[in-house]
């Protein structure tokens, strides 16, 4: 027997501990779609299980990081960096430091100490009351020579008088000089967001442009130019919507990622020339593929992709045996022996099955991060 | 009889005890009770946001004798098809440029869900398409909702493209982006980079009437609310203004279709709270409960049908700056899909 008071005080207890677990227990089973990224600094979990040669610089949440060695190390503080490409040397980075209403080109050591700002885009306060009077600067890069600054850039404007468009080109500015230096090298279609993404190659620069294809929809489009205010030439078709283009390290290749004009991106491969591009060749079709970039020793291809249905942007890995297999050994012919039996007939080689190329998938070499998909990545060797 | 105890007294000791499967009994109940009344308490918001902004009351006017003589026709007899249902969406401008509730829909979409085909189509409906109002006389049809609410809307579609509209969502821009947020953000192919140097500052900016810059640069990639809330909404630097928009406006509806797939029954208090008053629909919460499984099952993108009035549908020329239906390709293409 057991005293009513007594049950009643250990059933309000038991009513009042089940309640609250039950509670708990109900928003324990969230979704993990809210879910912040972590740090790629974070102790844990550890997110590479895969190590890359080199070092790769990658932004997430305004901050530069460096992947070494399997460990990641934060270069800046996160206040809107973002974009980093290296030095064609190797011993600095450029990278954009992004503001509200304007973004800056920065040079930054390897450690991501700020060595220069390269740019001046923030409005002068006689203006400052006028958005219009800022600019954009993105997607920096540097002649082989490393004195000439290519980036995307949103001047001059037109802004005035109820005019709105804004539309970035493709600027070549001499490093160390002023924006009045410079020189557009491409004309942007109006009202498409204009030129972007350049990459320097032998004897021109290869870039996006954007422009409207016959049925209305905005595409991009792999372009090459070899001179200021030239035209240049389409490497890819509208239909294709191509971007971010990626120069392999032995410069006859060129990776980019094309959606077709839909909400996918394929991870593409073509073979570069010098002034036109090979067939297509569609590497990655399952993910939705971003800032693919060449292994500085050629062994493959790493890219941003989403981790699952509800992970950001993670960095994955394509090895060089899933595209470019290495060649069959050649299946063994018998040779007459000297010495051999006279008048015999030689043996038939015996046919084998065509050998079959391993299936290499892409290795996932992040898991829990959230990068920023629209900085590309650099990568040192 | 031992010393010291009265007779009686062991009986009152004996009423102050329960038997042992009493107390299982009580203990059994009193868990099954604090468990249920637990997942009440974790719900409650929700369901108190849910009642609230479901089965909200419409008041669909008839249309005065006039509009009816300028109706470009009459509404055709809805074919009937299996469970299907068409839904007005209007995502308004209700910005803090005025503290009243005249509040314009930036975003008008028509969209016919087929549950047993699996498709949907979704008609985007520009905001500036000079129409005749249910309210009366003529004007952009963004006015329909300021002037009369929902139901104002409603009738306004109704007359002038010749439907039923069964049920209606708003969405007001806050709602959107706390949507997006609380499911973590979405994934999405920019298709184009949307630059805009006067894009209004009347959500987080402080001035209602100030300006910001916009620059969502292209490609795939991860937007949280407030960026994809700048994809969408930003029309300076888009050649098809509007329509454009509405592009957007769709692709980003698709992206929190597929994010919304790997939500939990758990997420919807945090859901509940970002929504907030920031959306109103007439459907009932039995029908909502239906709904969410129902859009879960619809994993086609090639079944989803998207249709904009884009010239010749529609040319610019109307008072203010809005545009001029073109009825006659207009209606026919309405009855294809809205049968």
């Amino acid at each position: 027997m057991i005293a009513k008071f007594f049950l009643a005080v250990v059933l309000a207890l038991l009513m009042v501990v089940t309640g609250l677990s039950s509670y708990v227990y109900i928003g324990s089973r969230q979704s993990k779609v809210a879910v912040a990224p972590q740090k790629p600094t974070a102790p844990t979990p550890h997110a590479q299980a895969f190590v890359l040669p080199g070092t790769i610089y990658l932004a997430q949440s305004g901050a530069l990081y460096s992947l070494s060695a399997g460990r990641f190390h934060q270069l800046t503080p996160e206040v809107g960096w973002t974009q980093p490409s290296l030095y064609p040397d190797g011993s600095h980075l450029l990278a954009v430091k992004r503001s509200a209403f304007f973004s800056d080109v920065y040079e930054l050591t390897t450690y991501g100490g700020v060595a220069a700002q390269l740019t001046n885009n923030a409005a002068p306060p006689r203006t400052a009351w006028d958005t219009g009077t800022n600019d954009w600067s993105f997607y920096p890069r540097l002649s082989p020579d490393q004195r000439t600054l290519w980036m995307s850039y949103d001047g001059p404007k037109y802004a005035y008088n109820n005019y709105f468009d804004v539309d970035m080109a493709v600027w070549a500015v001499p490093v160390g000089g002023s924006i009045r230096q410079g020189r557009a090298w491409t004309n942007a279609n109006s009202y498409t967001g204009g030129d972007m993404q350049p990459i320097v190659v032998p004897g021109g620069i290869i870039y996006t442009k954007y422009s409207y294809d016959e049925n209305g929809n905005r595409v991009g489009q792999l372009w090459f130019t070899n001179r200021a205010g030239s035209a240049g030439k389409a490497l890819t078709s509208t239909g294709a919507d191509c971007l971010e283009p990626a120069l392999s390290p032995d410069g006859h290749s060129i990776a980019m990622i094309c959606t077709y004009q839909k909400q996918v991106s394929y991870l593409t491969i073509a073979s570069w020339n010098g002034s036109s591009l090979g067939g297509l060749q569609t590497l990655v079709t399952d993910q939705l593929v971003a800032e693919p970039i060449w292994a500085p020793d050629g062994s493959g291809i790493a890219y941003l992709a989403p981790g699952g249905p509800v992970a950001p942007f993670q960095l994955w890995w394509l090895p060089k045996d899933s595209y470019a297999p290495p060649p069959p050994s050649p299946i063994p012919t018998p040779t007459p022996t000297p010495g051999g039996p006279h008048n015999a007939p030689l043996p038939s080689p015996t046919p084998s099955p065509a050998p079959v190329a391993p299936v290499v998938k892409p290795i996932q070499v992040t898991t829990n991060l959230g990068f920023d998909a629209t900085s590309p990545l650099a990568w040192s060797a | 009889m031992p010393l010291g105890i009265k007779p009686g007294h062991r009986a009152r000791k004996s009423r102050g005890r329960l038997s042992p499967l009493t107390t299982l009994t009580l203990a059994v109940l009193a868990i099954a009770l604090s468990a249920v009344s637990g997942g009440f308490a974790y719900f409650l918001p929700a369901a108190v946001v849910a009642f609230n902004s479901t089965s909200q009351t419409v008041q669909v006017p008839s249309p005065s004798p006039i509009d009816i003589l300028f109706s470009p026709s009459p509404a055709p007899s809805p074919v009937q098809q299996q469970g299907a249902f068409t839904v007005l969406l209007l995502g308004s401008d209700d910005d803090s440029k005025c503290s009243c509730d005249h509040f314009l829909t930036q975003s008008m979409i028509l969209m016919r869900v087929q549950p047993a085909t699996k498709q949907v189509t979704m008609l985007s409906i520009p905001r500036d398409l000079y129409v005749h109002l249910s309210t009366g006389g003529s004007g952009k049809i963004d006015d329909a909702y300021s002037y009369g609410g929902a139901g104002a809307a409603i009738a306004t579609v109704e007359q002038d493209f010749g439907v039923h509209v069964d049920d209606y969502i708003w969405v007001g821009l806050l709602g959107l982006i706390k949507v997006i947020d609380a499911i973590g953000g979405i994934d999405i192919v920019t298709s184009n980079p949307v630059m805009d140097d006067y894009y209004p500052a009347d959500i987080y900016g402080g001035n209602p009437f100030g300006y910001e810059r916009v620059a969502v640069l292209a490609g795939p990639q991860h937007l949280d609310g407030i960026h994809a809330m700048q994809y969408v909404r930003s029309r300076h630097s888009d050649l098809q203004s509007d329509f454009g928009r509405s592009k957007r406006q769709q692709q980003v509806l698709q992206a929190i279709r597929l994010k919304a797939k790997q939500l939990a029954p758990s997420d919807i208090p945090a859901l509940a709270a970002a929504i907030g008053g920031e959306l109103k629909t007439n459907f009932g919460l039995d029908q909502v409960a239906q709904l969410v499984p129902l859009a879960a099952s619809f994993d086609n993108p090639d079944a989803i049908n998207q249709v904009l009035l884009l010239p010749p549908y529609t040319e610019p020329g109307a008072p203010g700056g809005s545009l001029v239906p073109n009825w006659g390709l207009i209606l026919p293409l309405v009855r294809q899909y809205f049968p």
